[in-house]
């Protein structure tokens, strides 16, 4: 079997030019995933292009966005509100919206708290949380490593809209955690908590179970 | 959004499987640790860097909220006193 396309492609941003990934054709059923945010991003980006590559080799076309201020980005981090990443979910699913149709909306931890203001056939999130828990963890990774914030340098109302953003509501939705997540879920899969670890590696079991699960859920949710 | 647990002893299994997933340990490994096992500087993968996410994933899955003032290298130092302070929080 050959290996799905690849492409980079631009959306607009509130600020300019902003970039999505793309594996599988732009024309089939679309999945946009929303990453996680800041160095929980990092360690889960080969999770969730493993996931991407399994549902586009199931017919899928799959897109990942790149935050303003981070990845591929040219804006610095410390620019960027919490307003801006919102919108760039919602523009970036417009611009899959024009390519295809209405994309279902994959999101993955921090990434769920700024994804339901897209135009989406549905919501699929992974192991959702408070933005809270998140600015929490970012403060005590500084304390830990010398290093304010890990050396993420947000502006502070980007940390202060953090602190107060929770999963906000989106219909359909479904809702998937690991297995050693205590919250309630429609689904639990079994797998290890890769954005926690410093060298996290890649997950094929979990990225199989992520796909699989994600591709039942597009079926529903057709439309 | 999560429930207390409701028994010591399913914080002692959350605590082995939190120390297995955010150090990369064999789960094998975690579940030979003893009382006296020592924690804290004494495995090269809890550095100061793995704290951070060893105490988030607790919470999360506890659902539990711990002071920085709670975190010092006693209560880390044995997985004993780890247990200890994770029961103290989670079934108080």
């Amino acid at each position: 079997m050959t290996a799905p396309h690849l492409a980079f492609e631009t959306f607009q941003g509130r600020r300019g030019a902003e970039w999505l990934m793309r594996v599988g054709r732009e024309d089939a059923p679309a999945i946009l995933f929303v990453p996680p945010l800041f160095e929980e991003m990092n360690r889960t980006r080969a999770l969730i292009a493993a996931a991407m590559r399994r549902l586009a080799k199931r017919g899928h076309g799959c897109w990942l966005v790149d935050l303003s201020g981070t990845g591929e980005s040219e804006r610095a981090l410390e620019e960027v509100s919490w307003d801006d990443w919102r919108h760039d979910v919602t523009s970036a699913a417009a611009h899959v919206a024009g390519k295809a149709r209405r994309p279902l909306i994959a999101s993955v931890r921090g990434g769920t708290l700024i994804d339901d203001g897209a135009a989406a056939r549905g919501w699929w999130r992974f192991a959702p949380v408070d933005g809270a828990a998140l600015a929490r963890d970012m403060a005590r990774s500084g304390l830990a490593g010398g290093v304010e914030w890990a050396g993420y340098a947000p502006s502070d109302g980007l940390k202060s809209a953090l602190e107060a953003a929770r999963p906000a509501g989106a219909k359909p939705l479904r809702t998937v955690r690991l297995a050693s997540d205590r919250a309630e879920a429609d689904a639990k899969l079994e797998g290890p908590a890769l954005w926690r670890r410093s060298e996290p590696g890649n997950s094929a079991a979990l990225a199989d179970a992520l796909a699989a699960d994600l591709l039942r859920w597009s079926r529903e949710c057709v439309g | 959004m999560a429930t207390a647990p409701d028994d010591a002893h399913e914080v002692e299994n959350t605590l082995r499987s939190v120390l297995a997933d955010v150090l990369g340990l064999d789960p094998a490994r975690v579940a030979a640790f003893a009382g006296d096992t020592p924690l804290f500087g004494a495995l090269p993968e809890f550095d100061s860097m793995a704290v951070a996410g060893l105490l988030t994933e607790l919470e999360e899955r506890l659902g539990i909220l711990i002071e920085d003032h709670e975190v010092d290298a006693d209560m880390m130092e044995t997985f004993g006193a780890l247990l200890t302070f994770a029961r103290d929080k989670a079934l108080r």
